[in-house]
């Protein structure tokens, strides 16, 4: 199949564009910051490529549909997205040096992906509606938007340590990283494109619930942990714009709402049961 | 090193300046010292006689619009959810008994950990945020309201005081082509036509755009109120029920969750079910060709499916499951002694004669996929009560594949044919409230676009005389939200003002 061998060299571009940040965050030339970034450019394009080529055959096969319903989609799915939003990032903030953060994660998801099984499967009735794209795009996106304040949350915390250390010297890597009221911006720049995001997600899921079941809001284990991730968030832009909080406890609680957001996306599926049929029970 | 923002402006300077950026700040007493001086009309300045009259109404309102409420109310809410999706809830009783020991199911009940959502302190938790939510509105009411009112428009030495970087700028030109070339570049920024304002000694132009983005914390604070009203009104004034209809039949009472009997003012006929499969065998589509029958007479028809149900009168029919029921059942019995045989077809439910015997048969139950008592798979089974004379009736399971089990009394009973019935099942629901959900969603959504990405902008300009009798620029602009944006934005402006020639 021709959407897989795609794929299979988007691993691969992912891969060479995460071991060039990581050289470029360690020997500091601008000339393998620029072929980093346009590596992972490259990678997202294939793997557009590779998506469109997939919706393309499920047409060819007669079963026409987005590619966003099962396990393996919605991973390559969120990889594109958190590639293509941290690519946004570092266009406007300039800041190449987190790629080195944020770029193993399109990796390791498409690698954990490419162990999936990948065959394009016809919908079951459920998943039949318009609401779908608009609700996974939107979650998706959502989750890529908190993995990179995940990512520069992590920098953060890193970077405050080693610049706190007493008596220790800044290191040539502690200069060269962003300032760490930067990271603490991008942050929370990420989280308020994020919230948004997730909010029309929860909502859209909502009223295709409330379509095809007769409940919008029924404490199924996915609706609830995408409740949770929202008020982590929530309680986090109330902290942070009403009463300052920033910094280290703003990092921490980007990394709590992460976790939070990885356990929504991928531990209901695979530990608790519910009605998002992908993943390791059905 | 310094890293410049797009804007052109060091890090440093811009974050103390995000200290205050976004929904304004303008309101909590938890600011730090001299923010808020550019908007100094919406600074809280806390009344010190009231401040230091500590009494209880006072400590209450501190609680409910404190932000440690609000921090702790979403992380508990967070956490006491996260119970429930590791205890599944509401799950038949049987299941907790085989899953844990008695005591702790007596423990879970006794705490509502079973339906821990709709639980007395979950329930409070959600009044609680919705208390505060309220007392929070209220305490900002004012300083919303007054942000929403027309501001000075004349360019005074007032708000001159409070301006960022106001810019002066003189001109050797008429004071008409610097008001009109001015005009023309404040265009691009604030297309809407300003308030021109005549003094003694001045014209002053305003502009202003954004202005209803100060509604952003009523929409998305309200919207949360919203949305619990029509939970609470679809929960009193709706009901949810299930109701398996028959091809060919038509009910018109369901059962509701709540185990109730319920009658509704019309009924709905199944015409037909249909389910299709891909090749592979998976399901494609489920469909119920329904008809809503009012006095005898049909006043609607619609196919409903998974993800398009039918509504009448309020009431909606959702495509649920679907199954088949046997109607009757055709048996080969023949007798073990005189080797006689006859063909019975048994109606569900109705005892019958067995010919020459004196025993009558009745079916009971219909499984499609039976196991042995040993576990093996047994294919479809038959419920079947034998009456004998002088007997008590007994159960038998028959066997459609496997006819040698299926020697019972004396008698040998073989499936020959099952008539079944199609059934489709249907989710019935009513919910007034739902409507007020979906304004405060979408209320919901406007309120936190707009907080995140509008902000209210003035811009204020005077034209006039210095002593010298030259004409004089005056201008400087505002914003409560991303004002470090604004005031770059604002100063390229400014500098665009001064080529005027």
């Amino acid at each position: 199949m021709s959407n897989s061998l795609l794929f299979g060299i988007s691993i691969f571009v992912y891969f060479f564009s995460m071991v060039l940040y990581v050289s470029y965050l360690a020997f500091r030339s601008e000339g393998l910051g620029k072929v980093a970034t346009l590596t992972l450019l490259s990678g997202a394009l294939v793997e557009t490529a590779a998506l469109l080529l997939r919706w393309y055959e499920s047409y060819a096969m007669g079963i026409g549909r987005a590619p966003l319903t099962n396990l393996y989609e919605s991973l390559v799915f969120f990889a594109l997205t958190i590639a293509v939003f941290y690519l946004l990032m570092e266009w406007k903030f300039k800041i190449k040096t987190v790629g080195a953060f944020v770029t193993p994660f399109p990796f390791i998801i498409m690698a954990y992906a490419s162990l999936n099984p990948n065959e394009i499967q016809p919908l079951v009735p459920a998943l039949k509606s318009n609401w779908l794209i608009a609700h996974v795009v939107t979650c998706f996106v959502g989750y890529a938007a908190f993995a990179v304040s995940f990512g520069v949350s992590v920098l953060y915390l890193f970077k405050v340590k080693a610049e706190n250390k007493p008596g220790g010297k800044r290191g040539v890597l502690q200069e060269y990283l962003p300032p760490s009221e930067l990271l603490d911006e991008i942050g929370y720049k990420a989280i308020a494109i994020g919230f948004p995001l997730l909010t029309i997600g929860i909502i859209t899921g909502a009223f295709w619930a409330n379509v095809a079941w007769g409940t919008y809001w029924s404490w199924d284990p996915k609706e609830t942990w995408s409740l949770i991730v929202w008020l982590i968030y929530a309680a986090y832009l109330h902290a942070r714009i009403t009463r300052g909080w920033r910094g280290e406890k703003a990092a921490l609680l980007s990394i709590l709402g992460f976790a939070a957001t990885l356990f929504c996306y991928l531990g209901v599926n695979l530990i608790l049961s519910g009605l998002h049929s992908y993943g390791g029970k059905s | 090193m310094k890293i410049l923002l797009d804007n052109g402006l060091p890090v440093q300077a811009y974050s103390i300046v995000l200290y205050y950026e976004i929904i304004g700040g303008d309101s909590h007493r938890s600011r730090g010292a001299g923010e808020g001086r550019l908007d100094d009309r919406e600074v809280f300045v806390p009344d010190k006689e009231k401040a230091t009259r500590v009494d209880v109404i006072d400590r209450i309102w501190g609680f409910f619009t404190s932000l440690r409420l609000v921090i702790v109310l979403l992380l508990v809410l967070s956490l006491l959810s996260v119970a429930g999706t590791i205890i599944e809830q509401n799950k038949p009783l049987q299941e907790y008994y085989r899953l844990f020991r008695p005591e702790t199911v007596e423990m879970f009940l006794k705490l509502g950990l079973l339906d821990m959502y709709h639980s007395w302190w979950f329930t409070s938790c959600l009044a609680l945020l919705a208390l505060n939510i309220i007392a929070c509105t209220m305490e900002r009411y004012p300083s919303i309201m007054k942000g929403l009112k027309t501001p000075n428009v004349v360019l005074d030495e007032k708000i001159e005081k409070g301006l960022k970087d106001p810019a002066k700028i003189k001109y050797h030109l008429p004071a008409e082509t610097v008001e009109k070339r001015v005009a023309d570049l404040v265009k691009k920024i604030f297309p809407a036509r300003p308030v021109i304002t005549e003094t003694e000694d001045a014209r002053h132009f305003f502009y202003e755009k954004g202005r209803y983005t100060r509604l952003s914390f009523l929409l998305t604070h309200l919207s949360i109120l919203i949305i619990f009203i029509g939970a609470i009104v679809g929960s009193i004034f709706g009901f949810k029920g299930y109701v398996n209809i028959n091809e060919g039949e038509t009910v018109s009472t369901l059962q509701t969750r709540k185990g109730e009997n319920k009658a509704l003012n019309f009924g709905v006929r199944c015409n037909s079910f249909n389910a299709d499969y891909y090749e592979t065998g998976a399901p494609k589509d489920y469909r119920s060709d329904l008809s809503v029958i009012r006095d005898g007479k049909e006043v609607l028809r619609q196919t409903i499916r998974v993800n398009d149900p039918l509504t009448y009168e309020g009431i909606t029919f959702y495509q649920s499951s679907f199954g088949a029921l046997p109607d009757n059942v055709t048996f080969e019995i023949r007798g073990k002694n005189d080797a006689s045989q006859s063909t019975v077809v048994a109606p569900v439910g109705k005892q019958v004669d067995i010919p020459g015997g004196g025993i009558r048969i009745e079916v009971a139950d219909y499984r499609e996929h039976f196991h042995f008592p040993d576990g093996s798979e047994a294919g479809t089974a038959i419920g079947v009560n034998i009456f004998r004379p002088d007997a008590e009736p007994e159960g038998v399971w028959i066997y459609e594949a496997h006819p040698e089990r299926n020697s019972h009394f004396g008698y040998a009973f073989e499936v020959k044919g099952v008539k079944l019935r199609k059934f489709t099942g249907l989710q019935v629901n009513k919910d007034p409230g739902v409507w007020a959900v979906w304004t405060g969603c979408i209320m919901m959504v406007a309120g936190i676009m707009m907080a995140f990405f509008t902000s209210h902008k003035k811009l204020w300009i005077r034209i006039g005389k210095d002593r010298k009798g030259r004409v004089e620029l005056t201008a400087g602009g505002m914003a409560n939200k991303n004002k470090y944006a604004f005031s770059s934005e604002t100063a390229r402006l400014f500098d665009r003002f001064r080529e005027v020639t």
